[in-house]
């Protein structure tokens, strides 16, 4: 799918200028989610022209450290701030989703954010969607972005 | 913006005209939970998101046992696993509920647009809005089992 590579620059940008941490890709982009343990899950819908689902899948521990950075504090468990920061992720990747998918951005509406917590769960698509998963890493771990668009 | 009509009670006959017009089935509803605690034992949630009008996100929280039931029911035949059908059927409620809500919003001149149905399936895990989103629960008995149908939401500015 083209709109990979531009993803991969969002969140780039984003965990650069917003998280101050660098990432990189790890590895060739997949299909198929495996199942998520320990993890937390930002996820976002977009409606309109594009209609599809977008979630940034981060295990605890790389999330506890990224919402650290985000915030400049110190965080030990998976708590309303991780919920917030991690949920506040999937919004701006989704924003820049958008202008992404349509040039002025105003035909795709975003829905709330909202995540997913918990020890073992597989997040999938239910309709038919193309979808990517790219894997990234970070000094504090590796998470994957999970993009799916209704065909 | 304020709400110009109950929104419980408009999840609360969405789902049960979605169940009474696909499954044949006539639900009954427990107590609605607003932007409090409600203990949700999901193994099976399957969620569409809102935008336009409001910012939302509807859900169809199920255990397994509930979520094989309500397929069935739908389908015509027994389920076994919380296989693919289990999700797509489910996720179709959820989209068919949430297409009844955005009829709702319509009528008060609020344009709700719906994207897709995604499925969490799992042993122990919770789904969580942003803080300051509205929150809305309601529990439904099928089969002498619970499931509810959540709705959370903001107004987009």
């Amino acid at each position: 799918m083209d709109i990979s590579k531009n993803i991969i620059e969002s969140a780039q940008e984003i965990f650069s200028t917003m998280v101050m941490m660098e990432i990189s890709v790890n590895g060739e982009n997949m299909m198929t989610s495996i199942p998520l343990t320990e993890s937390i899950s930002g996820v976002i819908g977009m409606a309109g022209t594009h209609k599809g689902v977008l979630a940034i899948h981060i295990p605890n521990k790389v999330a506890m450290a990224i919402t650290g950075s985000f915030l400049g504090m110190d965080v030990d468990e998976i708590n309303e701030d991780v919920e917030d920061a991690v949920g506040e992720l999937a919004n701006m990747l989704g924003g820049n989703v958008k202008s992404i998918l349509s040039e002025n951005g105003k035909d795709i509406d975003l829905s709330l954010p909202t995540t997913i917590t918990g020890q073992q769960y597989d997040f999938q698509p239910t309709k038919d969607a193309e979808r990517i998963i790219i894997p990234f890493s970070c000094d504090a771990g590796e998470f994957t972005i999970d993009m799916q668009l209704e065909k | 913006m304020g709400d110009m009509f109950n929104v419980a009670d408009e999840i609360i006959t969405g789902t049960k005209d979605v169940f009474s017009t696909m499954l044949s089935v006539d639900l009954e509803n427990e107590a609605i939970h607003e932007n409090k605690k409600c203990d949700i034992q999901s193994n099976l949630t399957s969620m569409i998101g809102l935008g336009g009008g409001i910012r939302g996100l509807l859900a169809i929280h199920c255990p397994a046992s509930v979520a094989k039931n309500i397929t069935g029911a739908f389908l015509g035949m027994d389920v076994d696993d919380l296989d693919d059908d289990v999700k797509d059927a489910i996720g179709e409620i959820a989209n068919m509920v949430a297409g009844n809500l955005k009829v709702s919003y319509a009528k008060t001149d609020i344009s709700v647009e719906l994207a897709i149905p995604t499925s969490i399936v799992g042993d122990s895990f919770y789904v969580s809005g942003i803080a300051d989103a509205n929150r809305i629960i309601v529990p439904f008995i099928m089969t002498n089992e619970t499931f509810w149908v959540e709705l959370m939401y903001v107004a987009n500015s």
